[in-house]
């Protein structure tokens, strides 16, 4: 695992819009063997689709071969209302790229039949081959995608209630109606975000620090289910200086230093690959 | 920009949009150029699984829904007033207006026929159908100011056409023409434009008139937008017309009784109190009950006089201006004189009073005895800010704003007291045209005209000829002349009247399913292009 520091959470955006760009242009992407990317939502992800639109409107970066996942949906919340994620990623995504609507996968919760649209989604991701890179946010509780602290993690998409805490924190959303707020979403599972090739994960802001901590200073545990990553064999998390404030300063430097040695890893195998001797980079840890 | 999408859907991106609550905000607009219509842009990408092969950055202009102008006479030398027994010329009058005016920005327009000699009615509103042509506006129906208007606040009325309602509703078929004032549906049906047009009928009469007031109810339930206007209506004959269906007032403070605090008349409703906004009576009263009798009576005998001096052919000056005989209505001045006559009157007074009721029918008579005051609400309430409690919804109401027609402050202040009736129109004559040049020209039967940017002068006089101003003109002034922003502004000449006439989900508006009929303004409020139906009709020479 890696973790890469920046100073805000515009940084933060940047630098993971940047790296996505990358592996989308290295991955040269084509009709037939388009680049899937898995997408969360929330306030997180923000600045890196604002960088990431940034990039296609200087056309640096092309979404024409990409097929896109996202990773929730609330269940039974109408798909045009404000607060679904059809509509969030819509308004805050799909509508500034030139991504190809038909290549846009979010699962449906208003499907007559909730566990079949989960089982077909797994399915549609596996025809595609997997996803390539997944990039995901966490949750107070150190949730990732709608994966609440107890969540098995070997767990697929499936039908899952939402814990109280993301309720309330929800509830903003709502007019401040805890009533109003869906109770249930459908989610990809722990499982299926660590088949994905490589995961990129978001954490900004104090408030998530703990989580920060508790997923990657602490053990495997399905109460923080973000620290399932630490099983992935090539998982970046980057954050602001805000959400490093539980982590212990040898953990903090540590990484940092990490983040040197792969650099030059990655320009090395750069000149490598101009020679035609190329070989994916993985992680370096 | 000519080039067809290959797929029918345009983009608009890097605009604000003028949101229906007066804001602007930074969003791309989805239409379909083949159908003419604004998307739902999720919906086209989530469902329909497409998304725009065209997209046109408009450099972070305003895309805002097409203006509409409610009340206009005519433009580029066309009078919707005049009508020379040739339906060809007519015709090819309206198209001229409709090709020409969105140059200023009005994508849809409700032509306005000022009173005519009774037997044209019928013929000119059904020449006046909804008619649309591609690349030109709308005219989406008509507007009749008159016949049944006020002797005393006449304007440029001729006063021989000028009629009172003796049979109520059945005065306006007979006036207006049977078919032409047929329920919604079948005035709209009965015309040969397409299921999706959308037609609108709007009547200026005055509600004081023998007959008006028992026709409201009717007018309105046919769908036909009453206004109130060239009226000397007291407040609470205002108020029983609006209370009976009228929804608009016409051109504000003209043609009408300046705002006395005691009997604030026509353009009181602005301030309409919930405190008297009882379904039947209002409870202020400043005066003796006999004399309010005596007065009502002696207003209404006089609204019907006719005291015709000069028959014959009247100068179509602004219609808008009351000519300076009129005097400035006064309730103090009225209860005086009232009172002289109402000892005159004394014995008559009660026939009178059955005489101004005798075609009430169903309709309840001219409220006459303050005993019958009910207050809308009994508790106070403790919450900050207004309560909605209003027993009826006040009316719309058109401004010129021309900084000539009515004063800036007058502006201001009608827009503060209700933001949300606020109406633009332009009232325009025919001599509208936004390229004349100033200086003199010939208007007609001789005489001459001078234009001095949106004034006009007949010649040799100090006399004001009507209004030329354009309605893209008009939002600006509004704008300057209230404080508000240029989207509120725009709001007065696109939501505001399309919801006045409920066609609030076709026009004025961005609402997906609506027509796209488009206006880009620069952010002075300057007209760059003008789209009909999801095309480019006009754009600024560069």
């Amino acid at each position: 695992m890696r973790l890469i520091i920046r100073d805000d959470p515009e940084n933060v955006g940047t630098y993971i819009a940047n790296y996505i760009a990358k592996r989308i242009i290295e991955f040269e992407p084509t009709p037939n063997k388009p680049f899937v990317l898995g997408l969360p939502t929330g306030s997180s992800p923000i600045p890196t689709y604002k960088a990431l639109i940034q990039l296609v409107k200087d056309e640096k970066l092309s979404f024409k071969n990409v097929v896109t996942f996202n990773m929730d949906e609330y269940v039974g919340l109408p798909r045009d209302h404000s607060e679904s994620y059809h509509t969030f990623m819509f308004r805050e995504f799909f509508s500034h790229i030139d991504i190809p609507p038909a290549q846009v996968n979010i699962l449906n919760g208003n499907a007559p039949d909730l566990i079949g649209e989960c089982n077909a989604y797994e399915e549609k991701i596996k025809q595609y081959g997997g996803i390539e890179l997944f990039l995901g946010g966490i949750g107070e509780d150190g949730h990732i995608a709608f994966n609440e602290p107890g969540s098995s993690l070997a767990s697929r998409t499936r039908i899952k209630t939402l814990a109280y805490d993301t309720i309330l924190a929800n509830a903003r959303f709502f007019n401040n109606d805890v009533s109003a707020v869906p109770r249930m979403a459908l989610t990809v599972g722990v499982a299926t975000v660590l088949e994905s090739k490589e995961v990129v994960v978001v954490v900004t802001g104090q408030r998530k620090s703990l989580a920060l901590s508790k997923a990657i200073e602490d053990g495997v545990n399905h109460l923080w289910t973000l620290s399932a990553l630490q099983l992935h064999p090539w998982a970046l998390i980057v954050v602001d200086e805000d959400a490093t404030a539980e982590l212990h300063v040898k953990t903090v430097k540590y990484f940092k230093s990490i983040e040197r040695v792969q650099d030059e890893v990655e320009r090395t195998q750069a000149e490598l690959k101009a020679k035609g001797k190329s070989q994916q980079v993985g992680s370096m840890e | 920009m000519a080039s067809e999408s290959p797929n029918g859907l345009i983009c608009f991106t890097n605009c604000l949009l003028p949101q229906e609550d007066g804001s602007l905000v930074q969003k791309d607009l989805w239409i379909d150029e083949r159908r003419g219509v604004i998307l739902d842009a999720q919906r086209t990408f989530f469902l329909r699984k497409e998304r725009p092969d065209k997209i046109i950055d408009l450099g972070g202009n305003i895309l805002s829904p097409g203006f509409i102008d409610i009340q206009i006479n005519g433009g580029y030398g066309f009078d919707f007033s005049v009508y020379d027994g040739d339906d060809q010329i007519y015709r090819d009058g309206m198209k001229l207006v409709a090709e020409k005016i969105i140059e200023t920005g009005v994508t849809a327009l409700v032509p306005t026929i000022i009173t005519q000699e009774k037997s044209l009615y019928p013929k000119l509103l059904h020449l006046l159908r909804p008619y649309s042509a591609p690349n030109s506006a709308h005219l989406l129906g008509w507007h009749a100011e008159g016949p049944f208007l006020d002797l005393a606040k006449r304007g440029a009325h001729a006063p021989p056409f000028l009629l009172p309602a003796t049979q109520g509703f059945k005065s306006f078929e007979d006036i207006y023409g049977l078919p032409n004032l047929a329920d919604a549906e079948d005035w709209l049906m009965a015309g040969s434009v397409d299921e999706q047009s959308v037609g609108v009928r709007i009547v200026t009469a005055a509600p004081e008139i023998e007959g008006v007031m028992h026709a409201v109810g009717e007018l309105s339930k046919r769908g036909v937008v009453f206004s109130i206007g060239h009226s000397i209506a007291t407040t609470d004959v205002a108020t029983m017309a609006v209370q009976n269906g009228a929804r608009l007032i016409t051109h504000l403070f003209n043609a009408m009784p300046q705002l006395h605090h005691r009997d604030p008349s026509i353009i009181g409703l602005l301030g309409a109190s919930p405190h008297l906004s009882s379904p039947l009576y209002s409870a202020f009263s400043p005066f003796p009950t006999s004399t309010v009798n005596a007065l009502r009576a002696t207003i209404h005998a006089a609204s019907v006089t006719r005291k015709v001096s000069s028959p014959g052919i009247v100068p179509h000056t602004s219609e808008a201006f009351d000519d300076t005989e009129t005097p400035p209505q006064s309730p103090m001045l009225l209860a005086t004189q009232s009172i002289s006559q109402s000892r005159l009157h004394t014995q008559t007074r009660p026939h009178l009073q059955s005489l101004s009721l005798a075609s009430s029918g169903s309709i309840s008579p001219l409220p006459l005895n303050s005993e019958s005051r009910q207050l809308s609400r009994g508790e106070l309430h403790l919450d900050k800010g207004f309560v909605a409690d209003l027993a009826f919804e006040r009316p719309f109401y058109e401004m010129i704003v021309d900084g000539i027609h009515s004063h800036p402050n007058s502006v201001r202040l009608a827009y503060s007291a209700y933001p949300e009736g606020c109406i633009l129109i332009t009232d325009a004559m025919k001599i509208l045209d936004p390229n004349l040049r100033d200086g003199i020209h010939e208007w007609r039967d001789g005489q001459r005209f001078v234009k001095e940017g949106d004034k006009l002068y007949l010649e040799g006089t100090t006399t004001l000829a009507g209004s030329v101003v354009t309605l893209d003109k008009c939002v600006r002034n509004f704008s300057r002349f209230t404080g508000c922003s240029l989207g509120e502004a725009i709001k007065c000449a696109t939501f505001n009247p399309a919801k006045c006439l409920k066609i609030e989900n076709k026009k004025g508006t961005l609402r997906a399913g609506a027509d796209a009929d488009l206006v880009v303004l620069d952010r002075g409020g300057n007209v760059m292009s003008t789209w009909i139906k999801g095309k480019v009709a006009w754009s600024r020479k560069a």
